[in-house]
């Protein structure tokens, strides 16, 4: 499966940063498709946190402050609503607050819910995507639609020179399909 | 930066705020000086300080030019100053400093430098369930950060140990002090604003 195995790709490429780091629930340990994504990446790039997705949003944030680029992975736009705080009031607003001198290059993972073979129902298939595109001015969301489009986007989220971060969307039906 | 002076830029801005010329929402500080002054003595210019929307005196005390503070209070932004070259970022949302200090805690650990953390908060923020999330594993992880609770009793003009029904709070007796300082004051100020309802 292409985007399965570019997803793969892109994560080697930004394991290969000295600055990232890999940061959520189920980075280190088994339990998601995300998961398996990072499967051969050093153990010492992944950050392994508890249920607390708040705390991992703001985290990522002082990681990014402290001059890492914190690769941070919800794996439902759904789980990430607990994160909003600190997207909306935070990330979204720092280059504001601080007259455009802070700067954070963050780059957050999440993904509509499969709903093939299995469907988990309305809570675990949200796509906020342009909600929170209207609610976050100063940060990039892009949606991998295509798999041609995974490895182009995570190089420029990395690479970025704009100051901005940039939440990536996947969609998890493709791990499977395309 | 003595007791005197502290006091002193409070009431300039207050004046200032009460004549008009601040046309943004501030918040000031008034009976904590002496603690403020001796919690400094520990921090160093390359040390972080999370604040909230109430944080002049922190500015003023890691550094920062009065004229520079100044300046961005008269330019609206008293509730959310920050401060790169200081190392110093306030924000107007209850709780929300709390993770981002965490997060500057765990990369200074990982990359073994030497300074610190400091996380400035009020009472009732310290009963929220991120502040206690992000104590619980500050602790846990031994990062190298520090939380100060400033008890006034009151958010805005809430008394939050009758609102939790508690009479004290949870971080109040704390035994380890090698992450948590607490004290009690009493302002004279009111949550926000200097006393004088201003019209523009």
């Amino acid at each position: 499966m292409k985007y399965f195995l570019n997803l793969k790709k892109a994560m080697n490429l930004l394991s290969k940063n000295k600055k990232t780091i890999f940061i959520g629930q189920a980075v280190e340990y088994e339990g998601t498709a995300m998961r398996r994504t990072l499967h051969g990446i050093k153990q010492s790039k992944l950050l392994e946190l508890p249920v607390a997705e708040e705390m991992q949003m703001g985290m990522t944030l002082g990681l990014a402050l402290d001059g890492y680029i914190p690769v941070s992975i919800f794996p439902r736009w759904n789980f990430m609503m607990y994160g909003m705080n600190q997207l909306v009031n935070h990330l979204d607003k720092i280059s504001l607050m601080s007259n455009n001198k802070f700067f954070t290059k963050m780059i957050i993972r999440t993904s509509v819910g499969s709903e093939r073979p299995l469907h988990p129902q309305c809570q675990h298939i949200g796509d906020f995507t342009s909600s929170i595109k209207k609610m976050c001015l100063n940060i990039d969301i892009i949606r991998l639609d295509n798999p041609n489009l995974i490895i182009p986007s995570y190089k420029k989220a990395l690479n970025r020179k704009d100051g901005k971060s940039t939440i990536i969307v996947e969609y998890g039906d493709y791990y499977n399909e395309k | 930066m003595n007791i005197h002076e502290l006091l002193s830029f409070e009431k300039e801005i207050a004046d200032l705020f009460n004549k008009g010329k601040i046309k943004a929402p501030i918040h000031l500080y008034y009976g904590n000086e002496a603690h403020l002054i001796k919690i400094f003595k520990n921090i160093n210019r390359d040390d972080w300080v999370f604040c909230s929307w109430r944080s002049h005196y922190q500015c003023l005390l890691k550094g920062v030019p009065k004229t520079i503070i100044k300046r961005e209070i008269t330019n609206g932004k008293s509730i959310s100053l920050c401060f790169p070259d200081y190392k110093i970022y306030s924000s107007a949302i209850v709780g929300g400093t709390l993770p981002i200090a965490l997060g500057v805690a765990m990369s200074i650990k990982r990359k073994s430098k030497k300074n610190k953390v400091f996380c400035f908060i009020g009472d009732m923020t310290s009963e929220t369930g991120i502040a206690h999330e992000c104590i619980k594993y500050a602790i846990n992880y031994n990062l190298p950060i520090h939380f100060v609770i400033e008890d006034n009793n009151l958010s805005v003009c809430t008394n939050t140990r009758k609102t939790w029904r508690q009479k004290k709070l949870t971080f109040e007796k704390f035994k380890n002090k090698k992450f948590i300082t607490y004290y009690k004051y009493k302002s004279k100020y009111p949550h926000a604003g200097a006393g004088v309802r201003v019209q523009f």
